[in-house]
């Protein structure tokens, strides 16, 4: 017989008896002990929706005031938000937008991909090797601090002027930080839950594919969340010094033209991107990782 | 003669031979600047079915030699033989459960349970079987599908014992199982482990520092002394099936208790 009761269900401490003693009423309080906690900014406290909501909206509202307050009438070199709207359109209808947008996103959606896949092999190797870790430590502290826009002239001497210069840039200007925040990731993965696997029977292959990969996946999520932005970066360096088509090449030709509401499009495009990828890459990673939710 | 080298012979002494031998184990951890000698000619042994404590103050090795017992650390000297066979690395014969952050928290209570049976290739049904079994003798069946994290500290503890208890080892290595836990749902889980045991015989060796834990539950006490880590003391407990909530407040209960507290403090 087993006469463990379910954590939680102890009819014993739910017996009622009488009544408890009323507190006898005491004399008024004559002060107050303790700070009272900040409303607003209490440290790591939660505040109301409705101001969680409104300070955002604040946010977002003052820079578009900045904005419009800075482009006056038109007739400074700020343009308004109306005519950065029209030039926006105008990319649309006579669809050179949907071509720069559409040879941006490949090449990023391309060369991130490669960079992750890097980060993801060499990162896990390395945060659960430490024979790995060894070899590639010096290794990644000396290369990833040569710029990788310097290696860019390189690249279109060794690879030419197409595609593959402009991927092998994003490559290389986010595959070191993917690597060393993966490798970070697998680290994380408490002793104790390799241990028991290993009094469980798992050989080595079992623990890397069955603990140490489901443990790491929201984190390697994050990381490629956070680094997305920096293959934006390697992106805009990389079109701005060659290329047919792109958004940032297309930013780089309205400056000939000083076309600023162009700019300021697109500028505003790369926000959006950016916030758009930021919020799907959080819902896969709650979708695939359900328990990993605060 | 050859009655003494003799295969027979061999099985005779490995018969009469207790379960887990740990043989003059010592542990040195040679740090940079400092080395600690955690483990010093540690000698103990626990037969077949036993329910064996290490108690001990904190620092003074416990888990280090339970680690070495599990082949997760290697000893600096000294050797651990199960069953006359030499420990040499970590194997699912020596079920652990440690003291928090061990489950799989990606993975159901039932997923939890089934992993050491998958990893020993146990068929489909034979492992929906085992672990519906588990489920039923931890109280668990309500919860086959919740994740770790919503599950109360005690019900943890008891996922991952039914985990460690899933492939049928050996025997159970726990260290200090129940030392998150709060005093009343300790007791609910003490008593829990002792009609496991009963219900199961496993060979259990559990490390803890709480002196009533111990007596209450073990048949023999290793009492480890620190700096260096060694052999204090081995207690019997005269506690037979007669073990039970009233145990705690039998005399004898009281007088091992302030004899071990004794202990502990020199
Ligand atoms: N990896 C390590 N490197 C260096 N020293 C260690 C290591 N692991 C343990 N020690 C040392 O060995 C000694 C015993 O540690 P151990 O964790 O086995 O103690 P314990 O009895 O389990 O303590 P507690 O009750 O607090 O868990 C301690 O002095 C500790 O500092
Ligand atoms: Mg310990």
């Amino acid at each position: 017989m087993i006469e463990v009761e379910q954590a939680g269900a102890r009819p014993d401490l739910e017996a009622v008896g009488e009544p408890a003693p009323a507190v006898p009423e005491g004399p008024p309080p004559s002060g107050t002990r303790g700070r009272p906690p900040s409303r607003l900014f209490g440290i790591r406290t939660e505040i109301p929706v409705g101001w969680r909501i409104g300070f955002g909206v604040v946010g977002v509202a003052g820079l578009l005031g900045l904005w419009l307050w800075s482009a006056g009438d038109g007739s400074a070199l700020i343009p308004t938000p109306g005519s950065s709207w029209s030039a926006f359109t105008e990319m649309v209808g006579d669809g050179t937008f949907q071509t720069d947008l559409w040879a941006s996103l490949q090449r990023v959606a391309i060369g991130y991909s490669i960079s992750m896949a890097i980060g993801i092999v060499a990162g896990i190797a390395i945060g659960t090797f430490a024979s790995v870790e060894s070899f590639f430590e010096p290794l990644i502290g000396f290369l990833r601090y040569i710029p990788a826009p310097a290696l860019l002239p390189l690249f279109l001497l060794l690879l030419g002027i197409g595609e593959s210069p402009k991927i092998w840039l994003i490559v290389v200007g986010t595959a070191f930080y993917n690597v060393i925040m993966t490798a970070d990731v697998a680290r994380n993965v408490p002793r104790e839950m390799i241990d028991a696997s290993y009094t469980l029977g798992a050989g080595r292959g079992r623990i890397l594919r069955r603990v140490i990969l489901p443990h790491s996946i929201p984190g390697i999520i994050d990381v490629a969340r956070i680094n997305l932005a920096a293959a934006w970066s390697m992106l805009v360096v990389a079109e701005i010094l060659g290329a047919q088509a792109g958004l940032a090449y297309q930013i780089n030709l309205a400056q000939r033209f000083r076309a600023v509401d162009v700019m300021f499009a697109l500028l505003f495009v790369f926000g959006l991107i950016g916030l758009c990828s930021d919020v799907i890459l959080r819902q896969v990673r709650n979708r695939v990782a359900p328990w990993a939710r605060p | 003669m050859s009655t003494t080298t003799g295969p027979a012979a061999i099985a005779a002494l490995r018969a009469s031979t207790p379960k887990l031998v740990v043989d003059d184990v010592t542990k040195v951890f040679a740090g940079r600047k400092t080395t600690v000698t955690a483990l010093e000619h540690v000698d103990l042994h626990v037969a077949d079915g036993e329910l064996v404590c290490l108690l001990g103050a904190s620092g003074c090795g416990k888990s280090t030699l339970l680690s070495i017992i599990g082949g997760l650390e290697a000893a600096t000297s000294g050797t651990v033989t199960v069953d006359g066979d030499l420990v040499v690395g970590p194997g699912a014969d020596r079920g652990m459960v440690f003291q928090a952050y061990s489950l799989f928290p990606w993975k159901t209570v039932a997923q939890n349970i089934a992993f050491g049976l998958e990893t020993a290739r146990w068929s489909k049904a034979r492992r929906e079987e085992r672990v519906a079994e588990l489920l039923g003798i931890m109280s668990l069946t309500n919860f086959a599908d919740a994740l770790p994290k919503e599950l109360s500290g005690g019900m943890r503890q008891r996922v991952a014992i039914a985990r460690a208890l899933a492939p049928e080892p050996d025997m159970l290595l726990l260290d200090e199982p129940f030392g998150a836990l709060d005093a009343e749902t300790k007791r609910h889980m003490q008593d829990f482990l002792l009609s496991l045991w009963r219900r199961t015989g496993t060979t259990i060796l559990m490390v803890t520092h709480d002196i009533e834990e111990a007596v209450y539950l073990s048949q023999r006490i290793y009492v480890l002394a620190a700096r260096p880590g060694r052999v204090a003391a081995e207690i019997d407990i005269p506690f037979g099936s007669t073990r039970g909530p009233n145990t705690k407040r039998d005399p004898r209960f009281l007088d091992l208790r302030d004899e071990l507290a004794d202990l502990l403090a020199t």
